[in-house]
């Protein structure tokens, strides 16, 4: 069976002058399927990150493969990345722009057919109601606004993959729960999502399945009623407590 | 390398540029408007300090005129700014400063002079003081004058012109035309003030595009679109060596239309009727020159700021550069130095002595040839350096915690810290 995300044996160390060399991802294997939303759940420090930044072809792997709709992250990163919209919290948007440019720019930027970019502009302003202030400058918009903007332009070039790291991080109760509206309306037209969080509820109302990640490992996968099942815990949380308390084999 | 990914990104540089005040400010306005401004400054100034001095008459004292020379004092007192005073001691008063100048008459007595009533004028003043100074100068005209009506009425008494009287007269005379003096004049000013504004021009932009982004978290933002990162780094580099560029094209454009105006004040009387105009079959060698060290200053800075994680660690980054442009500039671009082989391969300071040369109309293709190439050898090292740094992915990342320095050394010199 083919999966649009595929990862097998992703390894990833650091050089730290103090530390030494750190593992921060140690030989993790998921695949995603289509329309499906991933979670990756695990603490700060866990390899969520940097995991997400393998896949996005920010890092490169140190061994192990991963591959988006069969473009190797190594091999093909820009493959990789036409066919991917990458959100995080360290992706911020260019406070001189507008709305509108942004979008623009990022559709144009990620390939998405030239002659189509002013329709796909003008729907992605409708979609996230964003239109009172398109062309107002990101650095004149509120928390929520930019919000909005920034999952028009990580969809601006209509990826069929998106990756999401922790990006309710810092919102307000409103907007994460509009973020997350989002996220699910991106699962029904289709698109596969990998999702990061350490937030449990939220881990628990959007993931199809889950991992749980602990220091650079993944110590189980599987739906939310599967790790139910294994563990005998209803809440995540509970779950969660009982895989990542364990020390890591 | 795509050169439509790279128009894609250029344009967002550029319009992303527009809107920042500082750049905007030091790249297009500071380039453009600074001429302008600095006659502004020269003629208030001028107008300033001239009603200052005007107002102000000077205390003198004459000692010992003989009475010959009377009419001397009806010449000195017609001067409305010169007031004749007594003074006890007029040496310690000229110190203190209630006295400004004392004018001595000494007669000549070495037996060889023909002349009657013959005297010397010896002037006491205190340099140190501006209004003694000036009252020296109101003397000197004033006895000048009255010196010039006496030797020609001498001349008359014994036939011969005030010239003759004189005898053994020392004159000069300038072949150079006044557009040739204007030339070197400018020859002199304007590389230095085109590399400065070159420099001005990409500093901000540099710091903008590279240290701005991470200070911003729009570096990995712009990381992971589908495009590679020698695309965003070229569009990147093409638009801080076209806002140097713009800040020195612009400049030259205001030095053109400002210079007579700046500079023609500044000719004394006497002087070749100067002509500050930039000729323009010049204008193309002064345009290679600042497009080929645009590139070269974009490169460097880019560099350097691309190790910085904030503006401030950015300026403090490029800061040295800009600097090291300038010093070899400033301190071996003399009038005596001559463009040789030699001299056309040190960068930077072969662009200026080049433009130089081409204002004052000169034009030796081999050494513009060699100087250009040169440039070009410095742009295509900076950028191979570029690339080497970009491969490393802690830099990409912004990880790195070090300069340029420490970067070439322990990765690509590969010396252990």
């Amino acid at each position: 069976m083919s999966y649009p995300v595929l990862v097998r044996g992703l390894t990833k160390t650091f050089y730290d002058e103090s530390r030494g060399e750190i593992r921060a991802v140690d030989g993790i294997d998921f695949e995603c399927g289509e329309g499906e939303i991933f979670g990756l759940l695990g603490a700060n420090g866990a390899g969520k990150t940097t995991t997400l930044r393998m896949l996005s072809t920010i890092l490169t792997p140190t061994s192990g493969s991963a591959a988006i709709l069969n473009h190797d992250v190594v091999r093909d990163p820009e493959g990789v990345r036409k066919h991917l919209g990458f959100y995080s919290a360290g992706t911020a948007l260019y406070p001189r722009l507008t709305a509108r440019e942004t979008i623009e720019f990022f559709a144009r930027i990620n390939q998405y057919p030239s002659s189509r970019v002013p329709e796909r502009v003008r729907y992605l302003v409708d979609r996230f109601g964003i239109s009172k202030y398109a062309d107002v400058r990101v650095e004149k918009l509120s928390t929520g606004m930019k919000q909005k903007v920034s999952l028009a332009r990580t969809v601006a070039h209509d990826p069929p993959i998106i990756i999401f790291d922790e990006p309710t991080v810092g919102l307000d109760v409103l907007n994460a729960l509009e973020a997350q509206q989002t996220i699910k309306e991106l699962r029904d037209e289709g698109k596969t999502i990998i999702f990061s969080t350490h937030i449990m509820s939220e881990a628990e109302r959007l993931c199809d399945r889950i991992a749980i990640i602990h220091g650079g490992r993944i110590l189980d996968c599987d739906t939310l009623a599967g790790l139910r099942e294994k563990t005998g815990k209803h809440y995540l949380e509970d779950i969660f407590v009982q895989y990542a308390g364990r020390p890591a084999e | 390398m795509n050169w439509k990914d790279i128009r894609v990104l250029y344009v967002r540089e550029v319009v992303s540029a527009m809107r920042e005040r500082t750049i905007v400010t030091n790249s297009i306005l500071i380039p453009l408007l600074l001429y302008p401004l600095l006659i502004w400054l020269m003629y208030t100034g001028f107008s300033f300090v001239s009603g200052q001095n005007e107002e102000l008459t000077s205390r003198v004292m004459l000692k010992n005129l003989p009475a010959f020379h009377d009419a001397l004092r009806s010449t000195i007192q017609s001067e409305g700014s010169i007031v004749i005073v007594a003074a006890a001691d007029p040496a310690a008063d000229i110190r203190t400063g209630s006295l400004d100048a004392l004018i001595e008459f000494v007669p000549v007595n070495d037996g060889a002079s023909t002349l009657e009533n013959n005297f010397r004028a010896r002037i006491t003043y205190d340099e140190s003081r501006d209004r003694s100074d000036q009252a020296r100068g109101r003397l000197i005209e004033s006895v000048s004058k009255y010196r010039q009506d006496f030797i020609e009425r001498q001349a008359l008494r014994f036939g011969v012109s005030g010239a003759e009287l004189q005898g053994f007269l020392l004159e000069s005379e300038n072949v150079s035309s006044g557009r040739q003096m204007g030339q070197f004049v400018l020859g002199l000013l304007i590389p230095i003030l085109l590399i400065v504004m070159l420099s001005v021009g990409g500093f901000y932009p540099a710091i903008d595009s590279t240290a701005g982004e991470r200070e911003n978290s729009t570096w990995e933002t712009i990381m992971s679109t589908a495009t590679s990162r020698s695309n965003v780094m070229m569009a990147k580099y093409l638009y801080v060596a076209t806002m140097s560029f713009v800040a020195g094209l612009l400049n030259l454009v205001a030095m053109i239309f400002s210079m007579s105006s700046l500079l023609g004040p500044l000719t004394r009387p006497g002087m070749p009727n100067f002509t500050f105009r930039i000729p323009m079959e010049s204008v193309p060698v002064i345009v290679a020159g600042a497009a080929f060290l645009s590139l070269f200053i974009a490169a460097g800075m880019m560099i350097l700021a691309s190790f910085a994680r904030t503006y401030k660690e950015g300026q403090s980054m490029i800061a040295p550069f800009h600097i090291a442009l300038m010093l070899p500039v400033l301190f071996l671009q003399g009038p005596g130095i001559q463009f040789t082989p030699g001299l056309a391969m040190i960068p930077v300071l072969n662009v200026v002595v080049m433009i130089r040369e081409a204002i004052q109309g000169v034009y030796r293709w081999p050494l513009i040839g060699i100087t250009l190439a040169v440039e070009l050898l410095c742009i295509l090292g900076a950028l191979r350096v570029a690339t080497m740094v970009l491969r490393h992915e802690d830099f990409v990342m912004g990880t790195y915690s070090g300069s340029f320095g420490r970067f070439a050394r322990e990765r690509l010199l590969g010396r252990k810290p």
